[in-house]
């Protein structure tokens, strides 16, 4: 049986706004659907979840009907986790009872592992009315992945947060979402969450899909010290050790430790390629790399490591080239997705 | 003359009445708070009338209902040897009528307050609709569910026109406390009204600072 979402969606909302799409989507890892606002991300979610009926719509999960022809599963049959863009906690539970909810309904007794991974153990007997705006997604995160759900929908779970609250937020989902192992589709219109998350991105805009985009560049390293919140990362080698010698250790805000592995997702925007060495500078890291391909991207080979960096240049296949890296978005190894990149 | 037997039927009609406006207003609040139906600002008139109707016009109309020519009085009189009207039972039918906007609404407007996502996230956390409606809509309510009781209770407790349109002022069987006032300030007995009206005044005041001291805490954890 496929290990995909395949939907089959049309629906439209008045004159001014329709939605079609079509999709087969792998049930691994994360995958981001990404596109401006008002160009029916959410409404696709909804509809996937079953929280916006619609009658011609076809939706299949590894083979189980979810919508079809005269079928219709409800959204508390279809074992998904659903993070809104606006908190839905309930205020009238306190933290630990907002994060058992779903895992009483659906039987499953022990969710250590994420309360753990989303640092939520202090915060237990609170009420959700007095958490933070971080806090409370954690929180609705963690409710989500408590009820072990077959795949998770993540509808711009960071709207609403300011840049430094975002950027703490992105490794949490990273892990929490490792940790549960659960296939997660994440909606938004933020490269840097794109960059940060997404195993592969699918774009929506008008409500029409635009086909599956180049997958994020990143690069695995290993982190070698850390120190007051900064961890210091070298950037694996082919045999996947850190690799030792010419290159500078980048340091990181710090999400973890000494030994462990993380990708290092590199904002397109911020690579700059250069045909001779740069030399030093205020840059992040200088990396030298070997043109592999050139045609549909250019690929490049990193002590080992393959990118396919949407970018032209008249590079020769086999010339040496350097990035200039200005900026990293960390995260945590997902598992599985890890291994299928590699 | 003593005051207590119309204070004590009053609590109780106050109580009985409360307990059935209760068991009314919480699915007609909460079909008004969700409803998509056309047909729902009728609904939601017929429920706010007792507000504008005079108590007479209100009073009048039972009357008519309850007299034993019509259906309803006819069968009463029949299944209990008695009148409807000018009944303790008359009463409570009438108060319920009355008293009903200040049920309902409290419980629509608490019901209409809950986001339709929070419901929705009950929903995807396994819950179903029947199940978030105990789980998640009714807790929330709360309030909406007290502020009813209290001003059911206290707004039956004050009526008088209807009361007496509809039961008359038959001691220890329909006289209640406002009745009390009016017959006190008639025969001239001004001691007994003072008395009795203070006591009531303070009684509402407590009743409605307890009602707005709910409301203020909004957001507040309860439970």
């Amino acid at each position: 049986m496929a290990d995909t979402l395949d939907f089959s969606i049309a629906l439209s909302r008045g004159e001014l706004f329709s939605l079609e799409a079509a999709e087969s989507i792998p049930l691994t890892g994360i995958t981001a659907v990404v596109g401006p606002s008002g160009g029916g991300k959410t409404t696709l979610l909804r509809a996937l979840a079953g929280l916006e009926r619609t009658p011609s719509a076809e939706v299949r999960f590894r083979g189980e009907i979810w919508d079809g022809p005269g079928d219709y599963l409800p959204p508390e049959a279809r074992r998904i986790g659903y993070v809104f863009q606006n908190n839905t906690l309930f205020p009238h539970l306190d933290v630990a009872g907002n994060i058992s909810y779903g895992a009483r309904r659906r039987e499953v007794r022990s969710y250590d592992a994420i309360v753990d991974a989303l640092e939520l153990g202090a915060l237990m007997n609170r009420s959700v009315v007095g958490l933070s705006g971080g806090e409370a997604r954690r929180v609705a995160l963690a409710r989500c992945l408590a009820s072990n759900p077959a795949v998770l929908f993540l509808d711009e779970p960071l709207a609403g947060l300011d840049g430094a609250r975002k950027s703490e937020m992105l490794p949490y989902i990273a892990r929490a979402v490792g940790e549960a192992q659960v296939p997660s589709i994440y909606v938004t219109h933020s490269m840097d969450e794109v960059t940060t998350l997404a195993d592969r991105v699918l774009g929506l805009s008008g409500g029409r899909l635009t086909g599956w985009r180049t997958s994020p560049a990143r690069l695995l390293a290993t982190v070698t010290a850390v120190s007051d919140g900064v961890m210091r990362v070298a950037i694996d080698g082919a045999s996947g050790e850190p690799n030792s010698g010419q290159v500078a250790e980048i340091a990181l805000p710090l999400i973890a430790g000494v030994g462990e592995r993380v990708e290092l997702g590199l904002p397109i925007e911020s690579i700059l390629l250069s045909a001779q060495d740069p030399g030093r500078s205020d840059a992040l890291a200088t990396l030298p790399a070997t043109v592999t391909q050139s045609e549909g991207g250019l690929g490049v080979d990193v002590f080992g490591q393959s990118l396919v960096l949407p970018k032209a240049g008249p590079y020769a296949i086999g010339s040496l080239i350097w990035l200039t890296i200005l900026r990293v978005l960390p995260r945590p190894v997902i598992s599985d997705s890890a291994e299928n990149r590699l | 003359m003593s005051v207590w037997p119309a204070i004590w039927l009053t609590v109780q009609l106050a109580a009985i009445s409360t307990v059935i406006l209760l068991i009314i207003a919480l699915p007609l609040g909460w079909w008004l708070a969700t409803t998509k139906a056309r047909t729902k600002p009728l609904f939601e008139a017929i429920t706010a009338l007792p507000l504008v109707l005079p108590p007479t016009v209100l009073g009048f109309y039972l009357l008519v209902l309850m007299s034993p020519d019509t259906a309803l009085g006819g069968a009463w009189l029949r299944a209990t040897g008695d009148t409807l009207a000018f009944s303790f039972t008359g009463l409570v039918i009438a108060s319920v009528i009355y008293s009903l906007p200040f049920a309902v609404q409290p419980m629509q407007s608490a019901f209409s307050t809950i986001p339709k996502n929070t419901l929705e996230a009950a929903r995807t956390l396994g819950a179903t609709s029947r199940d978030a409606f105990f789980s998640v809509s009714l807790p929330m309510a709360r309030r909406g569910f007290i502020t009813a009781a209290v001003l059911s209770f206290a707004h039956t407790i004050g009526e008088f026109g209807v009361v007496l349109m509809v039961g008359g002022n038959i001691p220890g069987k329909t006289r209640v406390i406002s009745i009390e006032v009016f017959n006190a300030v008639e025969t001239l007995d001004y001691r007994t009204a003072h008395t009795v009206s203070f006591w009531l005044l303070v009684f509402s005041l407590c009743v409605l600072t307890l009602v707005y001291f709910l409301n203020r805490r909004g957001g507040a954890r309860i439970g």
